[in-house]
């Protein structure tokens, strides 16, 4: 049977594991099926609301939001808006942020960005982390990015290498310690074990 | 209760969410939590469980709410997705519940006062369609969505062809949408209050 014909089976979460991820391959290319899903997927939803519905416990809602908050206490978004500032902006922009725990450096040399420029830091309960960049122009040729996990009072630490440009993640080799902060230089390629260079990119864990 | 960004929308909502605003996935959970809640119970049959599986479902959303594409479907139905999908993982691994699914669900006590007629209106419109199903695309949905079976334990619990439970599921899906998508069918969030 075409994994084409599967869609009304995965909309009802009735696919088996390996099946489901066959299926998730085949969407990623196939525009017909995923509008199909999205249509499928909404029906199948409704008959969420074909059953009784019984009020959830009261200590539900605060599980969720405690739960939620710690998970995200260490993730404070930087504003969408343009980074077009100069050096001398970009540090007072860092004490501003002080408060907040977060701060962020030149953003690249140029001033004619156009993309806002944002870096989250997501650190686990394992205090392992992700970095997450966009608006970040892609590096130049010959050069990477390089990630840096620097412990409070400590020595800056390769946390991995990202090439830029669009979106992306990283997710940073090693832990972040409590009051860390994670930055971000630019590198020839390959990499440098300690950073030769202004931070484009600097947040605090 | 105040809710402050109780006139926003669910996408809306969503992209607060995606944004660590924390009140937003309250608000989410205003809305949608007792309809996940009660789609949770019904899989799982059982409280604690239940429970888990909707605590899952919301912080899978507060962690991918970035990820979420307004153009690919409603909020909603993203939020019911990702608690019942929790659901039926955790039902598959249960196998002692699996035992009993084939039934009919205990009647579950519910506040009639309590319940909002909202609910109670959308209840019925959609066990109202579910009636007009042939009953081999009813029994396919409902064992699949309900229940949480593969489709594979569907073809052997049904004596059947994986071809025939995969035709029953598709067009009973199709037919469910074409009867809620009639006039007077809106199953996004709509106040309560």
């Amino acid at each position: 049977m075409d994994v084409h014909e599967l869609t009304a089976a995965y909309a009802l979460d009735a696919l088996d594991a390996d099946e489901a991820e066959a299926y998730e391959a085949h969407l990623a290319q196939c525009e017909s099926c995923r509008v199909e899903l999205a249509e499928l997927s909404e029906t199948a939803a409704a008959l969420a609301f074909g059953v009784d519905s019984p009020a959830p416990p009261g200590r539900l809602r605060g599980a969720i939001l405690d739960a939620a908050a710690a998970e995200r206490a260490n993730v404070v978004p930087l504003p969408h808006r343009a980074w077009g500032f100069r050096v001398a902006a970009a540090a007072a922009a860092v004490a501003a942020c002080a408060a907040v725990g977060l701060g962020v450096w030149g953003a690249t040399r140029t001033t004619t960005k156009t993309e806002a420029l944002s870096a989250v830091v997501v650190v686990g309960a394992d205090r392992h982390a992700t970095l997450t960049v966009s608006g970040l122009a892609a590096a130049p040729q010959g050069k990477t990015y390089e990630a840096w996990v620097i412990p409070p009072g400590g020595r800056a630490r390769p946390a991995g290498l990202f090439a830029g440009g669009g979106k992306t993640v990283v997710h940073l080799q090693g832990t972040v310690p409590s009051g860390a902060t994670v930055a971000a230089t630019i590198e020839h390629a390959g990499g440098a074990s300690a950073p030769t260079s202004a931070p484009v990119i600097t947040a605090q864990a | 209760m105040s809710r402050p960004l109780a006139h926003l929308s669910d996408e809306a909502l969503v992209l607060l969410a995606a944004r660590s605003e924390q009140s937003a996935l309250a608000e989410l959970y205003d809305r949608y939590g007792r309809i996940a809640y009660g789609l949770a119970l019904r899989v799982l049959r059982d409280e604690r469980l239940a429970e888990d599986a909707v605590q899952e479902g919301f912080l899978a959303l507060w962690r991918t709410a970035a990820r979420f594409v307004p153009e690919r479907g409603k909020a909603s139905t993203w939020i019911l997705t990702l608690v019942h999908r929790r659901a039926v993982d955790t039902v598959r691994r249960e196998q002692r519940r699996r035992a009993d699914s084939l039934e009919r669900a205990p009647e579950v006590a519910v506040d009639g006062v309590e319940e909002h007629a909202w609910l109670r209106l959308q209840r019925e419109r959609v066990q109202h369609a579910l009636r007009q199903l042939p009953d081999t695309q009813r029994e396919a949905l409902e064992l699949a969505y309900y229940g949480g079976f593969s489709q594979s334990e569907l073809a052997e619990r049904l004596g059947q062809p994986l071809g025939t439970i995969k035709s029953r599921m598709f067009a009973g899906l199709a037919r469910m949408r074409e009867l809620l998508g009639e006039p007077g069918m809106e199953m996004s969030w709509t106040s309560t209050s």
